[in-house]
């Protein structure tokens, strides 16, 4: 329990360094250890597959995704952020945990159980048996991206 | 539900409104994409956390797996967008995407 929660505390704090690095590189790099803590308690939660899912892809490939992207649009030209919303921030954040604490103490055994059935069958049988039309939907998702990002690189003709 | 998963719900709740607050208040178009990615974070947090409290773990990674995959062709597409957006205004600044001129 003590592991978790100080797993949990880690995610929050490299997640919120990441939104708040002043430099790009270090605030992806940021991200991708909240995704590692994340990918660590999934698996401590029984989830082998989305932990392995976490780390491998979201920690990294969209980590590389967006590193090639800041080197990409290298720029001189630093956008200039509000200064207050930096300064706004870290009190904002500690009244909203304040906030949520309380909330989640008076929440405490409120919420009823919904009984469910002992789950049965492997990860892969869940996976692909239990789910039907939603896997059209997932793949047009994929395809739709795939597409998209030939249509964003493509070539352009000289008459553009 | 049990205690646990009310530690949980405190800390995915703690990272969407991080997430949602980056968001209102950064310029940057890398950055607002990162908080988009942290929000992400708290959701799948709060799914897997959700089916581990009432016993469903399974359904719940199957989810989880889902929701990964798509965010992967969300962030493609996106980033794809944000490099063609710095292509025509040379700059990463979300303000200068209001002018709406060629």
């Amino acid at each position: 329990m003590i592991v978790q929660t100080a797993l949990l505390i880690g995610l929050v704090l490299f997640s919120v360094l990441a939104i708040f690095l002043k430099d790009l590189l270090r605030a992806a790099i940021s991200l991708a250890v909240a995704s590692l803590f994340l990918g660590i308690v999934f698996f401590r939660m029984n989830a082998p597959y989305a932990g392995v899912f976490e780390i491998s892809v979201v920690a990294g490939l969209i980590t590389v995704l967006f590193i090639l992207t800041i080197a990409l649009t290298n720029t001189a030209e630093e956008v200039r952020e509000s200064p207050l919303a930096n300064i706004v921030f870290p009190l904002f954040f500690v009244v909203f945990i304040v906030i949520d604490a309380l909330v989640m103490k008076g929440l405490l055994q409120k919420i009823p159980t919904v009984a469910s059935g002992p789950e049965a069958g492997t990860f892969g049988e869940v996976l692909w048996k239990g789910r039907t039309l939603d896997l059209l939907g997932q793949i047009a998702v994929i395809l739709a991206g795939v597409f998209s990002v030939l249509a964003l690189f493509r070539k352009r003709d000289k008459h553009d | 539900m049990t205690n646990t998963w009310y530690l949980y719900l405190f800390f995915s709740v703690a990272l969407v409104a991080a997430g949602l607050y980056a968001l209102l208040a950064k310029r940057n178009l890398i950055r607002l994409f990162i908080a988009i990615e942290v929000v992400a974070k708290g959701v799948s947090l709060i799914l897997l956390s959700t089916g581990f409290a009432r016993g469903n773990v399974l359904v719940a990674q199957a989810l989880v797996v889902t929701f990964i995959v798509v965010e992967v062709s969300l962030v493609a597409t996106a980033l794809a967008i944000i490099i063609n957006v710095y292509r025509h205004t040379k700059s990463l600044d979300v303000r200068k995407l209001a002018r709406l001129k060629g």
